[in-house]
């Protein structure tokens, strides 16, 4: 059992207590659910789950926790983590060693346990979560998806008896997600506490036996998922959570404008390793839309965002806008990606600085239409890094906004959002339709019915399907995402 | 990008050899290739051990890397002796420094390559723990490595988003190259760093018990063989230097 008493926490160098005299008790074999706004305190309930609050990120705190009658707050690390296992938001930085057996094998060398052991608990753990195929790999091989399952295996390993979730599905696809659902599923049969704090609500459902939601680092409201789920979707609304089902009712009614296209012409591209990764000859798109790319792993989405930014230097196709073919090195002037992780992007000591420098001439007035536009005047002295997530993607999108970018492309850019956030993102998105070209390849339902006028289904490197967004559109989205559900559930 | 320092797939690998072998027989090369130790009695074994790395690096199947050894090797020893007598005067002396610097380095480097091209992390961390080094040195080593393909993950991406900026060689911004590199590059790796030190905490890193390590290493009558032939040089070395040869 878990056993949280009277905790408030604060973080070293943060003004107000991010927790506020929390109390609960989850008790054996329970899957519980926390959600929540972005800073409402639930990641850092699983931080004082697993041990983390207060021996890895210090601050001041007051209560009690305890796992199993350990007290976490005052027992060793290492301790912990024979009860407690952890998976995190980020795949790319779970992994201590460069290849998957070793890293399953991780925790279970750091006991101590003799290699015979190691060697079963890793043959066993493979076996049930099905991922034989992904032993003996480099880590910098796998998918997001794929890392996330080692991560996963690697946990299970220890047989823990506590499973702690921190926004799992944050850099997944959707068929991730089903995966990681399947992984859950199997922790709940083995009778393991499993405790998910998320965003994404929609693939808990059936699995979670509670739900926990907080609001400024106190826990509003504590019900079981059958009562949870009851709630009326305005009301879910109001909490600022992403919607309980995946919806696509809420599409955009399409304005009749310009039928003015994009073209592309000879979009083919092969890797050494995988021929004709992207294989598509002509294709034409609405210009100055909004244009969902979506498909599986592998379909050839980032292929395609690749080549649109001109950043593949064997790429021989063009794009013809406005009657102007565009080719290789000029689609390098006129496409800018946003990517996943903005960080990569952000050179400068302020903001200011940050997004005058690929102005082709200094232009004053411009430079702060789209600040004011983008919310970002009063940042505009600030250094890009100190920013939140959110402004850094406003400063990344100004920054290609004042250097004439023609095509925008967004890599998954709300898959770790809230509700409120993700809203954000689509309405800047919105504000940009009809004066730029946009593509988001995404996988968040929530943002493709918020603002996408256009999906383009991607497979196999070529194109499936092309449709404008509307009643039929929506149809067949939902087909889509259905389908992809079928695939991965077993159950 | 080809970043195979240490990322062995091992599925992929052919001949496969103990950790501690492949030490010795980087130590064995430096020894008597890079640095010629055998003086000139033995001035022989040279071009006999560079056969070496052309086999090791055919059984680990890297024929595009083993071609281009025996060419530009061949190429230089060609140089060496149907040239070198032949010229004189600069020629001669531009002949022997290049072909000479050839012979001597290009060996060692070529086994170094297949060294980090073919072990794992753990393997070289569980030979490490058999030769009773400390896990003092050892942990801090196995996240060097950890982090050196990390790097060039992160250095892919911002190259990219710096492509799409235009700052490249021949725009703009050629002075502010470096910084523009440096900035997004250390925020990530301290937030990686940071993350994954969380992560190997809460997997219980740093436990008052002795770890353990799966990896299966061990010799094999392949390590046999070449430890033997690491020998050979030296023991022909002690012998001439007891002046017996």
């Amino acid at each position: 059992m878990i056993e949280i008493k009277n905790i408030s926490f604060r973080y070293e160098n943060s003004e107000s207590s991010v927790l506020n005299d929390i109390s609960t008790k989850i008790y054996d074999g329970e899957v519980v659910l926390i959600c929540g706004e972005s800073g409402c305190g639930k990641t850092s309930v699983t931080r004082l789950i697993n041990g983390l609050i207060p021996h890895y990120y210090e601050g001041t705190m007051v209560g009690e926790v305890t796992v199993n009658n350990l007290d976490v707050s005052r027992s060793e690390l290492y301790e912990t983590a024979k009860l407690v296992g952890s998976v995190f938001q980020n795949p790319r930085s779970q992994f201590f060693c460069v290849d998957t057996t070793s890293g399953i094998a991780f925790g279970c060398e750091n006991m101590g346990l003799p290699e015979n052991e190691v060697r079963k608990r890793i043959k066993k753990v493979a076996n049930e979560q099905n991922i034989n195929h992904l032993l003996e790999r480099s880590i910098f091989n796998l998918s997001g998806g794929e890392k996330q399952k080692v991560a996963c295996a690697s946990v299970s390993a220890v047989y823990p008896s506590v499973l702690v979730l921190d926004e799992p599905t944050s850099n997944l696809d959707i068929h991730a997600i089903y995966n990681l659902r399947e992984i859950v599923h199997e922790w709940k049969r083995q009778g393991k506490t499993v405790i998910i704090s998320e965003h994404r609500i929609h693939w808990l459902l059936d699995i979670c036996d509670r739900v926990i939601y907080m609001q400024a680092g106190a826990i509003q409201m504590d019900c079981p998922m059958e009562e949870f789920s009851r709630l009326k979707p305005e009301t879910i609304q109001k909490m600022g959570l992403r919607p309980l089902t995946l919806n696509y009712h809420q599409y955009i009614k399409k304005t009749s404008r310009l039928q003015d296209t994009i073209d592309f012409h000879n979009f083919r591209y092969s890797y050494k390793e995988k021929n004709n990764a992207l294989n598509i000859s002509n294709l034409s798109l609405p210009r100055n839309g909004i244009i969902a790319v979506i498909g599986h792993n592998g379909a050839g989405k980032s292929t395609f965002s690749k080549c649109l930014c001109g950043l593949e230097r064997k790429f021989n196709g063009s794009v013809t806008l406005n009657g102007l073919k565009i080719k290789k090195q000029k689609l390098l002037k006129k496409c800018y990606m946003v990517m996943q992780d903005v960080n990569h992007q952000l050179f400068c000591e302020s903001v200011l600085e940050e997004v005058r420098l690929g102005m082709s001439e200094e232009n004053k007035d411009k430079v702060e239409e789209v600040l004011t536009m983008l919310d970002l005047t009063a940042v505009a002295e600030r250094h890009p890094m100190s920013l939140s997530g959110g402004q850094k993607q406003r400063v990344a999108i100004a920054s290609a906004l004042l250097a004439d970018k023609e095509l925008l492309i967004f890599d998954e850019p709300t898959s770790g959002l809230g509700y409120r956030h993700m809203k954000e993102t689509a309405e800047l998105l919105l504000n940009l339709k009809g004066k730029r070209s946009i593509f988001i390849v995404t996988h968040d339902p929530d943002l493709i019915s918020s603002c996408c006028t256009h999906i383009l289904h991607l497979e196999n490197g070529c194109v499936k399907e092309s449709y404008p967004f509307d009643e039929i559109g929506e149809q067949r989205l939902e087909i889509y995402f259905d389908e992809i559900k079928k695939e991965v559930t077993i159950l | 990008m080809n970043n195979n320092v240490f990322q062995a797939e091992s599925i992929k690998r052919g001949l496969v050899l103990d950790p501690r072998t492949k030490l010795l027989l980087l130590v064995t090369m430096s020894v008597f290739v890079l640095s010629s130790a055998g003086g000139k009695g033995l001035e022989f074994l040279a071009p006999c051990l560079c056969i070496v790395p052309f086999v090791l690096l055919l059984t680990s199947k890297k024929f595009k890397s083993t071609i281009l050894y025996a060419i530009i090797y061949l190429t230089a020893i060609m140089m060496l002796i149907l040239l070198r007598p032949i010229t004189n005067g600069v020629v001669n002396f531009l002949i022997l420094g290049t072909a000479g610097i050839v012979t001597r380095f290009m060996p060692s480097i070529m086994v170094g390559m297949y060294v980090l091209s073919t072990t794992t992390v753990s393997e070289f961390n569980a030979a490490m723990l058999r030769l009773n080094v400390s896990e003092k040195i050892i942990i801090p080593l196995s996240v060097m490595f950890r982090f050196f393909p990390t790097v060039l993950d992160e250095f892919s991406s911002i190259n990219a988003a710096m492509r799409m900026r235009g700052i490249s060689l021949g725009g703009k911004n050629v002075t502010k190259m470096l910084e523009y590199r440096l900035v997004p590059l250390l925020t990530c790796s301290v937030k990686i760093g940071e993350e994954l030190s969380a992560a190997a905490l809460t997997r219980g890193l740093g436990g008052n018990v002795k770890r353990t390590n799966v990896c299966e290493i061990g010799f094999h009558l392949q390590d046999m063989v070449i430890i033997f032939l690491c020998f050979v040089p030296f023991a022909l070395m002690l012998l001439s230097r007891c002046g017996i040869l």
